[in-house]
């Protein structure tokens, strides 16, 4: 591995997903518009029924959560997306690139954008509606923001499969998937509250057990034992699969023609 | 002689849909050439020429045989292959929302380019393909023209020791076709680029190539230089000689270099093997003969003759 050379190529992801959302207007309504939307009509909710600081957090942790996650995760899903919309795929797999030069490059700015939004949701969950975000401590919100990010990379990862192997057509996948993972981990409500059966695939979601994780410094009960345990474990066993996963869906489009079809 | 390319016995079909046979695209195709050559694949569409090229650049892998591209297997060694050779196809697509210095950009990071030496490379190619005035014009406000100009110069971020070319002017008016293959030749010429290129069009095949190989129905049916192929498939120059006052008697079939002959009214139109040789004796022999020359007319084999003769 030469690092100069390498360092150009995760940079070149990088700059091309900085340089595509500075000029693309709805990048701004991805950050600013629709997160806020969703923590102004969570937060307003949350003082319509009187609810106590700490339910309000737990509630607004989940907002913020969700709006994070959601942003992070686009820059990888969109990494392969810009080339099949561009149909210039070919071109870029003809370079001699690796996945984890996409993965770091896009995931780079995919994290930045993400701590963005978290900074600007927290501030304003904070300053209206009273979140409390200091309970946890500085490490303890490190930690969280650790597994909303691996979190974010799983889904990322797992479109950027799909988008080789079904192109346009995953496009839908990169918000359809982090929708149903933050409906399943209890996003605005315990997971004890979820039926039975979808308690347990609760269980399987790695974001489950941040969020179980964080709550618990707002005096909610740990609904599984040694939540971080579970939670890291979890995210590097899913980064592991998805990354063999692109891995082979990348073998199999170079097999399948797919590359080609993608760029016409 | 250096081998750039040995492509040998390779195949290749895709899945056509759910329970459909597979098409086969490329059937057993064996291939090389040389360091240094323009090499022009020729067919109509659908020929597979385009299946062909991606397979030695990388970008498919083979059902069967081998492609050893610079020395290198097209498949177990794509990494280290893909660092030295590159492609420029028609239709360029690139993202466009980034202006052509940041394409190229984008394009030379990805070759592993960086700081100074990535700066001055892409400035070479703004120079070099006159694309300094649109740099910082974005990828879907330039002309078609301009696209393709980027294609070529994207095609040559990393210095490659091969390119290829699939199709490289289809779609450009005639001017800025015939840039572009004038900007090609200067590359092989003034670096000793190998260029393997597809092309349905004839002429500019004939324009480029020193050797070509025709593709039809993933077949590979002839290659060698134009002169090889006339050759063999026994194809010659026309030559009609027009007459004042009727063609005068002449053994004509017995002419040097004469393929066939046929006499019309005051014309008779001569095929030869090189017309280039045999023109002087030829009419050496008819200024023997009562008969008085008014005009010749030569027009040399091209490959839209070798092309049909072999296709159908």
């Amino acid at each position: 591995m030469k690092l100069p050379t390498d360092f150009n190529k995760i940079l070149a992801f990088a700059a091309r997903s900085a340089l595509v959302n500075r000029r693309n207007v709805f990048a701004v309504f991805e950050m600013l518009f629709w997160p806020a939307i969703g923590i102004f009509s969570v937060g307003l909710l949350t003082r319509f029924l009187n609810l106590d600081a700490e339910t309000v957090t737990f509630i607004l942790i989940g907002a913020v959560s969700m709006n994070t996650i959601q942003i992070a995760q686009l820059d990888l899903s969109y990494a392969l997306l810009y080339s099949v919309w561009a149909k210039s795929l070919k071109h870029e797999f003809m370079a001699p690139v690796r996945l984890t030069h996409i993965l770091v490059g896009a995931g780079a700015v995919g994290l930045i954008r993400g701590m963005l939004v978290f900074a600007v949701m927290a501030f304003f969950s904070m300053w209206l509606f009273n979140m409390d975000l200091s309970r946890p401590g500085l490490g303890g919100l490190l930690i969280f923001l650790i597994g909303m990010f691996l979190n974010a990379a799983v889904i990322g990862a797992l479109v950027l499969a799909l988008v080789l192997r079904f192109g346009q057509r995953a496009e839908v996948a990169a918000w359809a998937f982090s929708y149903l993972m933050l409906l399943l981990c209890g996003l605005y409500y315990p997971v004890s509250v979820l039926p039975p059966w979808i308690g347990e695939l609760a269980q399987i979601i790695p974001l489950t057990y941040f969020l179980e994780y964080f709550r618990h410094f707002y005096g909610f009960p740990l609904n599984y034992p040694h939540p971080l345990l579970y939670g890291f474990s979890l995210s590097v066993v899913y980064l592991c699969v998805c990354y063999a996963l692109v891995h082979y869906t990348l073998k199999s489009a170079l097999q399948r023609g797919t590359l080609l079809r993608l760029s016409e | 002689m250096q081998t750039a390319i040995i492509a040998q016995g390779i195949s290749k079909s895709f899945k056509t849909g759910f329970f459909q046979p597979r098409k086969q695209v490329l059937h057993d195709v064996d291939l090389e050439v040389a360091s240094g050559a323009i090499f022009g694949i020729l067919g109509p569409n659908g020929a597979g020429k385009t299946t062909f090229i991606s397979i030695l650049a990388t970008l498919l892998r083979p059902d069967a045989g081998q492609a050893r591209v610079l020395g290198l297997d097209a498949v177990k060694d794509a990494g280290l292959l893909r660092e030295r050779v590159n492609l420029a196809a028609s239709g360029a697509h690139f993202l466009w929302c980034l202006t052509v210095e940041e394409n190229l950009k984008f394009y030379g990071r990805l070759y592993g380019l960086g700081g100074k030496a990535l700066r001055a490379k892409v400035e070479e190619l703004l120079d070099l393909f006159e694309l300094r005035p649109h740099r910082r014009v974005t990828f879907e406000r330039l002309s078609t023209g301009l696209k393709q100009r980027l294609a070529l110069a994207k095609a040559l971020i990393n210095t490659p020791e091969l390119l290829f070319l699939d199709e490289p002017t289809t779609g450009l008016d005639p001017e800025m076709a015939g840039h572009l293959r004038e900007e090609i030749l200067r590359l092989n010429r003034e670096t000793g680029l190998t260029i393997l290129l597809t092309t349905h069009n004839l002429r500019e095949a004939e324009l480029l190539c020193g050797e070509v190989a025709f593709l039809k129905e993933g077949h590979l049916l002839a290659r060698g230089t134009m002169a090889d192929l006339q050759e063999r498939l026994g194809l010659g120059d026309h030559l009609s000689i027009f007459f004042q006052d009727g063609v005068p008697a002449l053994d004509y079939a017995r002419l040097p270099g004469v393929l066939v002959h046929k006499i019309e009214n005051n014309r008779v139109d001569l095929k030869v093997d090189r017309a280039e040789e045999r023109l002087a004796p030829i009419l050496a022999a008819v200024s023997r003969t009562p008969g008085q020359v008014v005009q010749v007319q030569l027009k040399e084999v091209d490959l839209t003759e070798i092309y049909h003769e072999i296709t159908h």
